[in-house]
């Protein structure tokens, strides 16, 4: 008897220990990309990976390391390097082996090509499966990633990798803390960031903002050399063939075109003294004052353009309307608090606009507690239905229960088309839910719009297609992404569509919905949510932006910047300030105002650069701007090669000079506006 | 994982150009000779070879026309219409330009003729070379830097690579990586010119002391691509004159390369006196001479780079070896100044590093007297021949152009004795030619203001054309160019010669700038600018900057230069 107990203590014990550490296993799931200066395209409109030279996905870097930085608690933890592609991975591989990953397992198979996310999430989640890990492991792991890659921009992978696997994710985080049987991270949200309690087995796609990798250290480097990376084929790991490389994908590409908006070289404003500069700067605006007053620098004018040009099909196949019962295009109301975020009003745009052209309707899902009073506000921003999901554990983002309920809804209703506003929440959500429902799913696009397609090898013209828009390729082009099932999902970029105007006097229903929920939809705990008041959302609209870097808080705490603001204010203009990471980081200006990728992405018709080096996370934010003025002491600052002017000079010489030309009524081409 | 352990090799080189190269694969090939067994077998003794660059060849930059014949010595089984040359000298020209006319000279000056040597790029030939030692079993790690010797006894045991993970003040921050301890036997500073491993050793071990100062140049180059038909692929052009004045030793070169490419480029010695003297400037007023810019008219710019040239042959040679290390290269000054050769001696300098350290390993003796073959296998070179012809060359150009002329001259006829009773020539440490700015009549910013507005078409601003060094280095990490003492900088430097450092770096990593309110100025350093030429560390007035290795990988990307 006494010896039974004892048998059970130790392996209680034991689980315990396993659980916390003992055999605990780090995989990081990671990509290979064409350095970005390297990026084109074959004639099929996938990535020509033969020629250019590659390296480790940036943010894939990140996650390698964070998988470094747990061992440094967990010292006898396992870590394996996981890849997708063909064999020339290796090579990035062996580099995440030189950082210190002890096994690099690469799948490869020509059966994988032209695989979209779907497939991929599909693929990589059989690997793990194969290698030992699911929701069932006995084993403790956990799994890291990049937030997302280069060459597709999509933050898809990491999702519908967890998916498959059945675990918990959290994405968009910069930290990460160890606690044995939980992770406690912080993952970015709009205006904020939310600490999550998530447990162990799980996957973590790390932001870009984390901790940054390590350099191989030489000993690393000539272990590396002579570790093998275990390749394996498709057969190996028993996934469906069927259901990956390009027939299996639920998307594909059905065009690309280049982006016709090369930015002339920066004009660099010369003069010695801070008046000469400015003198300079006025008149060279004074001579491109015509193309300064123009539309923002967004795609909401290429977007109608864009309607009118629908492709037509050229030929003469039947035409096969593949939606078979498949109606109404619904999309989900995300809460912040008591409000609906932005991006959500957003989204009723294009829907609205999709749905009048199918003859359909707009259904909007509202998940939250206590939300009911927000319905009407919903149908007066264009949502002919809402459905208002009312449970106490909705109060905060989770996106377990959340894919639940939409995953419930869906296979309830059967929508056509599901819209999702592109925040780091929807961003999450929707591949989740396309992998359990099995749909494609176009992130970030910037345009919606109903066409055909022409099936060449099935001889088959589908309609009425959803052409989801979206720039990839570094922006460099856009891509448009159909598919044949339904229902048909994407995610739109913030910002990029304008919020219908609110008609109090539309008329639409209001139903509840209650979901099924199982224990393990909440299995992660939500431990604290911030979000910065204000927003910022005056960013999306205003005419000119000066944002600042650490240096302007150093100096002066942003002060030039909001006078020179003020400044043109008072002339009418709509002016607004902002910053970038390093100055939020710093303290000196609110998250809400934050430009860059993990912050907003604003299009002003001018943007100001004060004492912004010019990161390439900086101006994925601002960089479609209309035009772009950068004043750097430093010029060796890349913000210089992004900009149309340059002005090289410490910005407290020069805005001074600025803020007097305003006083005096110079408003950079600009008229005063409402 | 955060205590290291040691990694053991039998012969460390710390650098992979052409001397770091020639060294391992020599030795490899000794090694495989002396120990007949099928090909493919491992080496008896392990050599790894280190490169700072974040590849073989992204930080080598040279002329470069070479002899082939020392090919052959090295690489005996490859046939030398594999070598990767760009072509054969087509042509071989030598002009004397006056601000606005270029006269041929009607015979090439003696061991500047180029006849049956070939256009290189030496980036391409280094690459072409590392595969080929990979292939005879040596180990190559590009990306790595090593930042410190290891000694014991007065013995060098080997080195350590840098940490990395550092933040700017010298705390490791959480991704921190402690460099690695390498144990080695043997280990072969191949660092290229003025190589900071190199120049602590010689310094420590007192190596240099009977040797006279070496005299470095600063060779600034662009890459171009032109139109077809523009400048023939083997062409070669040298010019004296401008833009340099007659006290000063230098010259501009144009090579024509495969593929439409030509580099164009300046040697500018540096012992001037002039302390606003710019290389980059000097090379971009170069460009706008009615010769150089016809040639270059529809061109565009492709590359840029500057590296530090050794030339004070035989007499600035430092004792080539010690206890467990030996020099070899530019790193020891191997180079034929008035042939402007540095590859065939850095090549010669390597196989006989490579024959002492197969002796030393055999009798597993590496001390200072086993390893002092080494020079006496120099002494009876040809490599020891051709520097000693040319043995004062330098020194006598140390009065400018036209004393530098007439010194060669005699030297022709006495077989490279200098005009001196020992027949030796003394040389001056570069950094202690300035004169006070003061002193200068017409300081070249000045003389030159007009021509330094850059159109960007024909000429570029240094910013500009650092970009196309590629050069890039992480910001987070100590700064590399170590400024002792920025008292001096403000104090005597800046009042005195004008804060040399903006000019003489052709990479703008030194800025001077001036308080808005007090108007007193103060240098700012941009690490991340650096383009690795070494300048800084030779020329400085008050030997007051100390360039030290960044982080492995970190510096510019050459290609073709």
């Amino acid at each position: 008897m006494a010896k039974k107990i004892l048998v059970a203590v130790l392996r209680t014990s034991r689980a315990v220990q396993s659980k916390e550490s003992m055999g605990l296993k780090i995989i990081t799931i990671m990509k290979q990309v064409p350095l970005p200066t390297e990026m084109r395209m074959g004639a099929d409109g996938l990535m020509d990976r033969t020629k250019a030279k590659s390296s480790i996905n940036a943010d894939c870097t990140f996650g390698l390391e964070q998988g470094l930085q747990i061992k440094k608690h967990v010292p006898d933890a396992e870590l394996i390097v996981v890849s997708m592609g063909p064999t020339s991975f290796e090579q990035s591989l062996k580099k995440a082996l030189a950082m210190g990953y002890d096994r690099a397992v690469l799948l490869s198979d020509r059966k994988l090509g032209g695989s979209d996310t779907f497939a991929t999430g599909y693929a990589i989640a059989s690997l793990l499966k194969k290698l030992g890990f699911s929701k069932d492991s006995k084993e403790p792991f956990i799994i890291f990633s990049g937030r997302q890659t280069t060459d597709g921009d999509t933050a898809h992978v990491p999702s519908q990798t967890a998916e498959n696997l059945g675990i918990p994710q959290a994405t968009f985080v910069e930290k990460v803390e160890y606690k044995g049987d939980h992770l406690k991270v912080r993952r970015i949200i709009e205006g904020g960031y939310q600490v999550l309690k998530v447990p162990i087995p799980c996957l973590i796609s790390i932001a870009p903002t984390a901790t940054p990798a390590r350099r191989p250290s030489l000993k690393g480097a000539i272990r590396a050399r002579s570790t093998k990376t275990e390749i394996w084929s498709l057969d190996q790991t028993g996934a469906d063939a069927s259901v990956v490389g390009l027939s299996g994908s639920p998307t594909l590409v059905s065009k690309v075109v280049d982006i016709q908006k090369n930015r002339p070289a920066v004009n660099m404003i010369s003069g010695h003294e801070p008046k000469d500069l400015a003198d300079t700067l006025v008149a060279e605006i004074e001579k491109i004052k015509d193309s300064m007053g123009g539309a923002h620098g967004g795609h909401e004018e290429s977007d109608q353009k864009n309607d009118a040009v629908a492709a037509k099909a050229d030929v003469d196949f039947p035409r096969v309307d593949f939606r078979k019962d498949a109606r109404g295009v619904l999309t989900w109301i995300e809460m912040h608090g008591d409000t609906p975020a932005r991006s959500s009003l957003e989204i009723l745009n294009p829907a609205r606009k999709l749905a009048d052209q199918l003859k359909t309707q707009v259904t909007a899902v509202i998940t939250g507690h206590n939300i009911k009073g927000v319905a009407a506000e919903i149908i007066a921003y264009g949502a002919d239905e809402v459905v208002v999901v009312d449970d106490p554990r909705l109060k905060e983002y989770r996106i377990l229960p959340l894919a639940a309920v939409l995953t419930q809804w869906m296979e309830h209703k059967r929508p056509e088309i599901a819209l999702f506003g592109a925040t780091t929440s929807g961003r999450e959500l929707a591949p989740r839910i396309a992998s359990r429902v099995h749909a494609g799913v176009t992130a970030d696009c910037t345009s919606l719009r109903i066409g055909e397609y022409a099936h060449r090898m099935k001889k088959t013209i589908f309609y009425p297609v959803l052409e989801s828009i979206r720039p990839t390729y570094g922006e460099s082009k856009l891509a448009t992404i159909i598919g044949f099932w339904c229902p048909q999902m994407a995610t739109a970029r913030s910002g990029t569509f304008k919020i219908l105007p609110k008609d109090l006097s539309r008329k639409g229903t209001v139903r509840e919905f209650t979901p099924t929920f199982r224990d393990s939809d909440f299995c992660v705990e939500v431990l604290e949510t911030k979000r910065e008041a204000g927003g910022g959302d005056n960013l999306f609209v205003a005419d000119i932006i000066i944002s600042g870097g650490r240096p302007a808080g150093d100096h002066d705490d942003f002060k030039l910047i909001k006078d020179l603001v003020q400044a043109l204010q008072e002339r009418g203009i709509n002016a607004d300030w902002g910053a970038s990471r390093h100055a939020v980081d710093n303290g000196y200006a609110p998250y809400a105002r934050q430009i860059g990728q993990t912050g907003k992405t604003v299009r002003p018709k001018l943007y100001i650069a004060v004492a912004i080096s010019g990161a390439i996370q900086h101006l994925a934010g601002m960089k479609e701007s209309g035009k772009i003025i950068a004043i750097n002491q430093d010029p060796q600052a890349a913000i210089f090669r992004h900009a149309d002017f340059g002005i090289v000079r410490d910005y407290r010489e020069v805005l001074p000079e600025l803020i007097a030309k305003v006083k005096a009524g110079f408003t950079f081409g600009l008229a005063a506006g409402k | 994982m955060s205590k290291s352990e040691v990694i053991h090799t039998d012969i460390l080189i710390v650098g992979g150009g052409v001397a770091g190269l020639a060294t391992a694969i020599h030795l490899a090939d000794l090694m495989a000779a002396g120990n007949p067994q099928e090909a493919g077998a491992a080496l008896p003794w392990k050599i790894l070879v280190l490169e700072k660059g974040s590849s073989i060849g992204s930080h080598t930059l040279s002329g470069a026309v070479i002899n082939p014949a020392i090919l052959k010595e090295l690489l005996p089984e490859v046939d030398p219409k594999d070598y990767p040359f760009e072509s054969p000298v087509t042509k071989d020209d030598v002009y004397f330009l006056t601000p606005k006319h270029a006269l041929r000279a009607p015979f090439t000056p003696p061991f500047m003729g180029n006849h049956g040597n070939s256009v290189v790029s030496l980036g391409k030939m280094t690459r072409w070379l590392a595969e080929i030692a990979e292939k005879k079993g040596v180990q190559i790690y590009s990306g790595f830097s090593v930042s410190e010797m290891l000694y014991e006894n007065g013995h060098v045991v080997g080195a350590r690579t840098i940490d990395t993970g550092v933040d700017k003040h010298g705390k490791p921050m959480d991704n921190f990586q402690a460099g690695d301890e390498i144990r080695a036997k043997i280990t072969v500073l191949a660092e290229g010119p003025r190589g900071s491993l190199t120049r602590a050793l010689c310094r420590k071990l007192k190596l240099d002391e009977k040797s006279n100062p070496q005299v470095y140049s600063t060779g600034v180059k662009e890459l171009w691509d032109l139109p077809e038909g523009t400048f023939a692929a083997g062409r070669v052009m040298h010019t004296l004159g401008y833009p340099f004045e007659f006290n000063h030793f230098g010259g501009g070169f144009v090579y024509g390369l495969n593929g439409r490419q030509v580099v164009v480029g300046i040697a500018a010695g540096l012992d001037y006196v002039d302390p606003t003297f710019d290389s980059h400037a000097a090379l971009q007023i170069y460009k706008t001479h009615p010769m150089i810019a016809k040639i270059l008219a529809k061109g565009k710019l492709l590359r840029y780079g500057a590296k530090t040239i050794p030339e004070g042959g035989l007499y600035s040679l430092p004792q080539l070896y010690h206890d467990g290390v030996m020099i070899v290269g530019d790193s020891a000054g191997f180079l034929s100044m008035p042939s402007l050769k540095g590859v065939h001696l850095a090549i010669e300098s390597g196989m006989m590093a490579a024959k002492t350290a197969l002796e030393a390993l055999q009798k597993n003796d590496f001390s200072s007297k086993q390893l002092s073959l080494y020079a006496t296998l120099f002494e009876k070179s040809a490599a020891f021949n051709t520097l000693s012809k040319t043995r004062n060359f330098r020194a006598g150009f140390g009065y400018g152009m036209i004393l530098g002329v007439f010194h060669f001259a005699m030297q022709i006829l006495t077989g490279g004795r200098g005009i001196t009773p020992s027949g030796r020539m003394k040389t001056h440490e570069d950094a202690a030619c300035y004169k006070a700015l003061a002193d200068v009549q017409k300081p070249f910013c000045k003389k030159f203001a007009k021509e330094l507005v850059f159109d960007k078409q024909l000429t570029f601003d240094k910013v500009t054309d650092v970009y196309f060094s590629g050069s890039k280095h992480d910001e987070e990490q100590p700064c590399h160019l170590r400024v002792l003492d920025f008292e001096l900088c403000r104090n005597v430097c800046i009042p005195k010669f004008g804060g040399p450092c903006q000019y003489f770096c052709p990479a703008e990593v030194y800025e001077i700038v001036t308080d808005p309110k007090t108007g007193k100025k103060d240098l700012h350093l941009h690490p991340a600018n650096c383009v690795h030429c070494k300048t800084c560390d030779i020329k400085d007035p008050f030997g007051n900057i100390e360039w030290a290795v960044p982080y492995g990988g970190d510096g510019p990307e050459y290609e073709n230069l």
